[in-house]
């Protein structure tokens, strides 16, 4: 077939795909329109609130017949951004089931209807606390359903009487901790803010500055609340160190921690304590309540649902007093609707109640897009002080620079429209040189069935298209914008200006594009030099013909791959705790001083290079043994023969003929390695104060702990795509050097 | 140069005696070939003279010195391996001086050794390639060359031109004779191949079943073997064997008789095995050697045929293109008296008589 035949084929395969995506794209929006009155409802539900929710809608149903209720539960972690998506092309929900936490940024981008109304039509049933969660802008948003706070759980064989007050408490946890024991009289999640907050407010602080409403933590209030709980853990020692959610239901449930703040699904995880639950105690110093963020769930209507009054309806009946009682009992949640509590099998629940209580002095989280900044800086904060390396005050105030860091301004909009041009010249000449290459001589025979040839393709061509170069070219696209307030703007370079500039930061500060970039080179070429050293030092022991259990040493040394990378790095994080890992076990056994590993740089770095090492040496073992089985035994005689010694065989022999085999695996690996994410994740999690972080875990946060600044996280993505494609190109060169294998 | 000493060599790999008992004496500057079938011992005696292995019991001596545990860079000795074992990722050059290189022998003088090789080798081309680059002789002179650059005191071949077509084989003889004729060099070679020993070889040693069966100069052996393997492994094709009995003046058997020397007239009576070599055994209407034709070898000016007797298939030489000669027919053979090698029955030893 011809050239001239080659394209038209082309140009024809292009035309069926368009048709086809066209087909399928109609076929979508072509929607069977509903018989009766579908009212959609979307919740992430499981076990007992689902089935609660499900017999709701049931009855719902039949007392409604015009209207058929339909439930479907989505996975929590796609929820939010699948009810974004949805609502405003009217795909989503009628009615779904949320926290209060976007309320007002879903209220701004017109998602919600209001629902003072109905909310008025049932007067005095909701705490003001858990109505104020729902409002935005003087509007109520939503129905609360269920109410959801940390209270203080006691183990009533060790606290007989629960204590009133901070001093009462810290007594109490004195007389109860025996560090030596591993006992301790108070456990929480104390490196978690959701978990601090009530202390913040029990010292009197609060975490918004009016009327601007700007996040504002280094407050003589939040320097107290944060001085007081370091001096519990670090001081008195009657908590113990980096505690985790899991490690406090263990000591709860081995009796040995006596008291344990935590919220109402704690209960489930409890085995074989004789606990009840009370309020937070009154902070002695200032008298004032330590009261808990309050999340609060509510039945919230689509802005563009079609049947709004059934919808309405439905989270009405929700929020009613019979089917509030039906979800505590059956779905065990602290409904909000007073009147539920009127019945005994309710009322007389004392977890119920308890939690009903203490949400009554909670303090309703804050539902705009600033509280999601605060998390990160704050747990940082919190982990700083826990593990003793800055005092309060030092580090809220570098939170705080934090905070005003993330929340930077829009910078100004750019016009697209020089990059656009940019862009199209850059196609352009790109298709030029494309139709101007010389054709191959054999092309000709090469490309004989270029309609067969087309047919094939086809389908894997598609994927790579939709899975692959649509999201890469949205991600890189995405660089060019600003999002804030639920809008993208177009503000041309100005994030990689930011970016590579550095502009809020010095470049020796861990939130510095270019210390996060050394970082990340020093993680990569480390992990790499003893990847394959210990890689290849363990397959030359493996290839020793008298060395036997040959194969059962191989499968035990390749058992580190096969488990899945962040399983490997949740056990290690266990294995580097301070007071119950078993590192500082081992120490203890040699006499040395338990370590806590991720309060300073060189040793966060090392714990986490050695979990990584441990994931990677065993591909450049195997790699490199099926190397070395290739080397013919000869060529060491021979070498032996010529004079050369072990090492000189090692150097002369073995590694020149491992280098066709090894160099790809290296190269593979320092990619791998640069972008390992669940690792710096999991285990370091960028402790101390983020100086861990490599380029992709930094550009996780921007995009998801630090409002929402996709363009910035798109840009970060960008810089290591770019950096990236240098690095392989480099060493593709290196690679085609000659070796004996291309000779 | 150096002379080599073996002195009650065993080796055994686990219960598998290989090398069993080997005593020898290499005088300096020799072609001793070692020679046997396959398994016999003669490669692991190689290797355990460049040190890659270590005997279980005996001695090896080179150059006067007990070399049992010393490694084989302190042999000074150069082998070359059956594989060529070339260093795929050096070129010629790389690999010609990587032995010198490792002795941190100076630039001026490695450069000199190495085109010295290279030039004797005809290798003067080749030098900057890599092995996967040359032909399967050219790869051979290399491996050659690689030992003649460190001026080795003994040079050891492992059956170096096994991999080599028959041609090339010949050529490479001829090569190595001349090579040996220049150098003056000590080398010890193994092969299983009995032409290849008996053209290159000054001296000769056949071995079988890791013992050594005779050594001394090629025509010697071949005229006077100590015993029935040595007179069947050299020359081509093997020597007849025709077990009988010794009676006056000849010896027989069922279905032969052949006519010896005066000087056997004292074993009569015995039973032995006499050897024949089909190149004095010639193919007559007569002869005391009776059978019938199964198969013909014509090779032009002469040729061999198979004749099935009663005490095995015995060949004999025809003069001539043989156009007489059918398969089937009956025909017989005869030889001089003094062409008849006489064997024991038992021991398989050559019986020998004074003259």
């Amino acid at each position: 077939m011809t050239r001239v035949g080659g394209v038209a084929a082309v140009k024809r395969a292009i035309a069926i795909v368009t048709l086809a995506c066209a087909l399928f794209a109609s076929g979508v929006r072509a929607e069977a329109p509903p018989e009766k009155t579908r009212i959609l409802v979307w919740h992430a539900y499981r076990a007992a609130e689902e089935t609660a929710l499900l017999m709701l809608i049931d009855q719902f149903n039949a007392a409604h017949p015009e209207y058929r209720a339909e439930a479907l539960a989505l996975p929590y972690d796609v929820y939010p951004s699948k009810l974004s998506a949805a609502i405003p092309t009217g795909h989503g929900p009628d009615v779904f089931i949320f926290a209060q936490e976007r309320v007002s940024a879903w209220a701004r981008d017109g998602l919600l209807s209001p629902m003072d109304a109905d909310a008025a039509m049932m007067p005095g049933e909701f705490p003001e606390a858990a109505l104020d969660a729902l409002r935005s802008k003087g509007a109520l948003w939503g129905l609360p359903l269920s109410l959801k706070s940390v209270a203080l759980y006691v183990n009533k064989s060790l606290v007989p009487v629960a204590p009133v007050n901070t001093d009462e408490m810290v007594a109490l946890a004195q007389k109860l901790t025996d560090p030596a024991q591993g006992r301790f009289g108070l456990a929480w999640e104390a490196g978690d803010f959701y978990h601090h907050a009530s202390w913040l407010s029990g010292f009197g602080g609060k975490l918004f500055k009016e009327p601007e409403h700007r996040p504002v933590v280094d407050t003589p209030e939040g320097v107290a609340a944060l001085t007081f709980v370091r001096d519990l853990m670090r001081k008195k020692h009657v908590m113990p160190e980096e505690p985790s959610a899991q490690l406090v239901a263990t000591l709860f449930n081995a009796n040995r921690a006596a008291m344990v703040i935590n919220g109402p699904w704690f209960a489930g995880e409890i085995h074989g304590v004789d606990y009840e639950v009370v309020s937070l105690p009154i902070v002695s110093a200032t008298g004032l309540p330590a009261r808990p963020l309050l999340t609060v769930e509510a039945a919230l209507v689509s802005a563009t649902s079609e049947v709004k009054d059934g919808a309405r309806a439905l989270a009405r009946f929700l929020v009613s007093k019979d089917a509030s009682i039906l979800r505590a009992k059956i779905g065990r949640q602290v409904v909000a609707t007073r009147s539920a509590y009127d019945d005994p099998g309710v009322g007389g629940d004392t977890l119920l109640r308890a939690f009903r209580k203490q949400a009554e002095s909670a303090v309703p989280m804050d539902n705009t897009p600033a509280m999601l900044t605060v998390w990160e800086p704050y747990k940082r904060a919190l982990t700083a002080v826990l593990s003793g390396l800055l005092e309060p005050d030092e580090a809220l105030a570098q939170a705080q620079r934090r905070l005003n860091a993330i929340a930077k301004p829009m910078p100004p909009p750019a016009s697209p429209w020089p990059l656009l041009l940019l862009a199209a010249g850059g196609i352009l000449a790109l298709s030029i040189w494309i139709r101007r290459r010389p054709v191959r001589p054999d092309a000709p025979a090469l490309y004989h069935d270029v309609r067969r040839a087309i047919a094939y393709c086809t389908p894997a061509a598609a994927s790579i298209l939709v899975l692959v170069f649509i999201p890469f070219a949205i991600g890189v696209g995405l660089a060019f914008f600003h999002h804030g307030e639920g809008r993208y703007t177009f503000v041309g370079l100005s994030n990689f200006v930011d970016i590579l500039t550095s502009r809020d930061y010095r470049i020796t500060e861990p939130m510095s594009f270019w210390f996060t970039l050394a970082v990340t080179l020093a993680w990569t070429v480390a992990n790499v030099v003893l990847h394959v050293s210990i890689g290849l030092f363990l397959a030359l022991l493996l290839r020793d013909p008298l060395l036997k259990f040959k194969g059962v040493y191989r499968v035990l040394l390749i058992v580190p791959w096969a488990v899945p990378n962040y399983i490997t790095a949740l056990v290690w994080k266990g294995m580097f705790h301070r007071q119950f890992g078993a590192i500082s076990a081992l120490l203890a056994t040699l006499g040395l001083e338990p370590v806590s590993w991720f309060t300073r740089f060189s040793t966060s770095f090392a714990a986490n290079v050695v979990t990584n090492t441990w994931l990677g040496f065993p591909f450049m073992m195997v790699v490199s043994l099926g190397a070395l089985q290739s080397i013919p035994q000869d060529l060491y005689e021979a070498a032996e023969v010529d004079g050369a010694s072990k090492w000189a065989q090692f150097r002369h022999i073995t590694l020149p003929l491992l280098r066709p085999a090894l160099l790809p695996a290296v190269i593979l690996g320092s990619v791998w390695t640069f972008n390992m994410f669940n690792i710096i994740y999991l285990v370091s999690g960028g402790e101390p104060g983020g100086a861990t972080d490599i380029l992709v875990s930094e550009a996780y946060r921007w995009a998801f702990q630090r409002n929402e600044q996709f363009g910035f996280a798109a840009a970060y993505s960008t810089l290591i795509f770019l950096f990236l494609l240098g690095w392989s190109a480099l060493t593709r060169r290196v690679a085609r050097e000659p070796s004996p294998e291309a000779a | 140069m150096a002379d080599v000493t073996l002195r009650g060599v065993h080796k055994a790999f686990g219960d598998n005696p290989i090398v069993r008992g080997v005593d020898l004496e290499i005088g300096s500057g020799e072609f001793m070939v070692l020679v046997g079938p396959s398994g016999c011992g003669k490669t692991t005696l190689l290797r355990l003279l460049a040190g890659l292995e270590q005997c279980d019991q005996g001695e090896v001596l080179i150059d006067g010195k007990v070399m049992n545990d010393a490694a084989p860079r302190e042999r000074n000795v150069g082998m070359v391996f059956q594989s060529y074992a070339l260093y795929p990722h050096m070129t010629v050059r790389e690999n010609l001086a990587f032995a010198l290189e490792l002795r941190k022998t100076p630039k001026a003088e490695l450069d000199a050794r190495v085109n010295e090789a290279a030039q004797m080798l005809e290798l003067e081309k080749l030098l900057e390639r890599r092995p996967k680059q040359l032909s399967g002789g050219q790869r051979q002179r290399v491996a050659i060359g690689r030992a003649i650059v460190r001026r080795p005191s003994v040079f050891l071949f492992d059956e170096p031109l096994s991999n080599l077509d028959a041609a090339l084989r010949v050529q490479m003889r001829g090569e190595l004779m001349r090579l040996h004729a220049r150098l003056q060099s000590t080398m010890i070679y193994v092969t299983h191949d009995q032409v290849e020993a008996m053209t290159l070889a000054t001296r000769l040693a056949v071995f079988n079943l890791g013992k050594l069966q005779q050594v001394g100069k090629p025509l010697d052996l071949y005229a006077r073997p100590a015993n029935k393997f040595v007179a069947g492994f050299l020359g081509s094709p093997g020597m007849n064997f025709l077990r009988g009995r010794v009676g006056k003046g000849a010896v027989a058997g069922d279905g032969f008789s052949l006519a010896l020397s005066p000087r056997y007239t004292a074993l009569e009576g015995r039973e032995v095995i006499a050897g024949v070599r089909p190149q004095a055994l010639t193919l007559s209407a007569q002869g005391g050697v009776r059978g019938e034709i199964e198969a013909i070898e014509r090779l032009g000016t002469e040729g061999y045929a198979y004749l099935r007797t009663k005490v095995g298939t015995v060949v004999a030489r025809f003069e001539g293109g043989g156009a007489e000669l059918k398969v089937g027919d009956a025909w017989g053979a005869a030889c001089e008296a003094a062409s008849v090698l006489l064997f024991d029955a038992a021991s398989e030893e050559a019986i020998a008589v004074q003259p």
